[in-house]
């Protein structure tokens, strides 16, 4: 019965963690290519479950067909932050950058605020109820299974995107050494807005699939910032593959932390096992190189 | 130059001491406080943050071990004025091991790293009802028990100035520019032989200890705290946002920083309500595009070119 009861939070790990995958890879990818923190990623992922949200009220569509649209208008958001602040101040501080983006994130989530208000919303559509039954012990909730298959052909896709498109080559080329990639006809600034774009559009689709099995409000996206560090660290700073694994080892991680310690424990378990790795690996348990 | 803002300090601090023959109403002596307890602590985080380079996002760690120790020394029956030692040396500790493993880090990562230590704080906080009373909050003791307002902007204004005055020493001695030294270049520091994470550490203990005072006035003002407001990264970011408006790596800056970050969050409250934060974010970008130092810094860096202009020019007139 106990080992039925780890099983399941395993599984249920596996499907929370494609969606932190899916975030963490937007970090990785962000962080890989500028060496900038987004501490606004969080925010991003906020206003992708805010845009399901509004489309679905709207317009009765359910997040698992409206992410498409949702992932393009989050690339443009993304691209356009770039172009308009992320690029100004391009080559200076690590600490200018942690702030930039740190203000990106408090001013969009105050502004969600300011036009939705502080109260929780959820949705409700027919197959939120749904649950499939593996066996007789365990059973898989059917939004759950959907946001998991959804979220694992998009981190299929972004790392196909990395390795065998020119713009991912071009992308890989800067994070190796970004002061001969110019040399070499890559145009930076270009390239960048182009994975800020991406990245933030990863945090969004995974807020908007997120939307069904959770609930809403301005300040959701904090704690994913916060995770979505774990996860990059975990997976070794700029490694996209890495940042995937890292985050379905999260969604274990905290799922059985629930079940043995306590739900209320799953962050700070997140954040010791961060410390750690910070202080003993710093090159992450899953990357393959020191930034 | 020094002698210049110590006066400029000490006419400040009087001028501060006699505001309140001016100002009775309950609520803008409330303002002020916070104005003051914020330069205290944005001037606290200054001597990590602004003279030593470090950006700790995790200060809401050193704010809530003031806030809760004192809340936990009171409920164990030990006298104020220990309980004001216990819960410093408590906030050192703190200090101790997360600069232990943070300031082994650079850049991105020990900001990562402070940000993490605060939030195990935080979840402990909420976790340990036992303890902390979790969620539902701890009782405070008062620290006054009539002009409750007026006595506490005095605490303020005290614990600004005495910030105020260690950081003035610091950044004229040689710790001070051991300090900037580590910002500056930190491998050159250390192949000049500065101890660097030794004294980046002691710029964290008295960083530390100035937080945790502050925290436990915080706490003592509300009578009352609870994990998401004394120990929240909105906690550590607005210290942070504080010294970084006003001019990181300024004497000044920090003052100035909070009389505008404050001010500008009450004006924003009335018309924006619970949204008021939105300033934070708005000033943060603002200044860092348009002004990386800071307002003070903005403003020397003005001055200096234009007595730079002039100087030549009245050699020539003379």
């Amino acid at each position: 019965m106990d080992l039925y009861a780890a099983l399941q939070a395993i599984v249920n790990g596996v499907l929370t963690g494609a969606l932190y995958a899916l975030v963490g890879m937007g970090m990785a990818l962000i962080f890989g290519v500028m060496r900038i923190v987004n501490f606004a990623h969080g925010a991003f992922m906020m206003l992708g479950m805010y845009a399901a949200y509004v489309l679905f009220t709207r317009t009765g569509l359910i997040p698992y067909l409206s992410f498409p649209l949702i992932a393009v208008a989050m690339f443009g958001l993304g691209y356009l932050v770039y172009q308009g602040l992320l690029r100004r101040i391009h080559g200076g501080s690590d600490f200018m950058q942690i702030l930039l983006t740190l203000g990106i994130g408090l001013g969009l989530t105050d502004a969600v605020q300011l036009a939705f208000g502080a109260d929780y919303h959820q949705i409700n559509f027919a197959m939120l109820g749904v649950n499939l039954h593996l066996g007789s012990h365990i059973t898989v909730s059917a939004p759950w299974l959907t946001s998991f298959a959804i979220a694992a052909a998009l981190a299929g896709g972004l790392y196909f995107f990395v390795r065998h498109t020119m713009m991912g080559r071009a992308a890989r080329a800067i994070a190796q050494n970004r002061g001969a990639a110019p040399l070499m006809g890559i145009h930076l600034h270009r390239v960048q807005a182009f994975c800020f774009g991406i990245g933030v559009a990863a945090a969004a689709v995974a807020g908007s699939l997120l939307l069904p099995v959770f609930y809403l409000y301005p300040g959701v996206g904090d704690q994913f910032t916060l995770k979505a560090f774990v996860i990059v660290v975990l997976g070794g700073m700029e490694s996209i593959a890495g940042a995937a694994i890292a985050g379905l080892a999260l969604g274990v991680v905290e799922n059985l932390t629930s079940l043995y310690i306590g739900n209320e424990w799953a962050l700070a378990v997140d954040f010791v096992i961060f410390l750690l790795v910070l202080s003993l690996r710093p090159g992450g348990i899953f990357g393959s190189q020191r930034a | 130059m020094k002698q210049r803002t110590a006066v400029f300090g000490a006419g400040l601090l009087a001028v501060s001491l006699l505001l309140p023959l001016l100002v009775h109403d309950d609520y803008q002596l409330q303002v002020l406080f916070r104005v003051y307890l914020f330069a205290a602590l944005g001037l606290a985080w200054n001597l990590v943050g602004g003279y030593a380079g470090q950006l700790s996002l995790g200060h809401a760690a050193y704010f809530g071990a003031g806030a809760y120790g004192l809340a936990l020394a009171a409920r164990a029956g030990i006298p104020l004025w220990a309980a004001f030692l216990l819960l410093v040396l408590a906030a050192m500790a703190f200090a101790l091991l997360i600069g232990g493993v943070s300031f082994r880090l650079s850049g991105p990562y020990f900001t990562l790293a402070t940000v993490a230590f605060a939030e195990v704080l935080h979840a402990a906080a909420k976790n340990l009802p036992g303890v902390t009373g979790g969620d539902v909050g701890a009782q405070v003791p008062a620290l006054f028990h009539s002009h409750v307002n007026r006595s506490f902007y005095f605490c303020a204004v005290g614990l600004a100035a005495a910030a105020f005055a260690a950081t003035l020493l610091i950044s004229r001695s040689r710790f001070g520019y051991y300090l900037m030294a580590i910002r500056e270049d930190q491998d050159a520091a250390l192949a000049v032989g500065v101890d660097v994470s030794g004294f980046k550490l002691r710029a964290l203990l008295v960083s530390a200890a100035l937080t945790a005072l502050g925290g436990a006035l915080y706490g003592s003002m509300f009578l009352f705290i609870v994990p998401d407001q004394v120990l929240s990264i909105d906690i550590s970011n607005e210290i942070a946002i504080v010294a970084m408006l006003g001019g990181a790596g300024t004497v000044a800056g920090p003052l100035v920083g909070a009389a505008v970050l404050e001010s500008a969050a009450e004006l924003f409250k009335s018309v924006f309500q619970e949204a008021h934060l939105l300033i934070y974010g708005l000033l943060l970008i603002l200044v860092v595009l348009f002004a990386p130092e800071g307002i003070v810094g903005g403003i020397t860096a003005i001055l200096r070119r234009r007595k730079r202009a002039e100087a030549p020019r009245r050699a020539a007139g003379d």
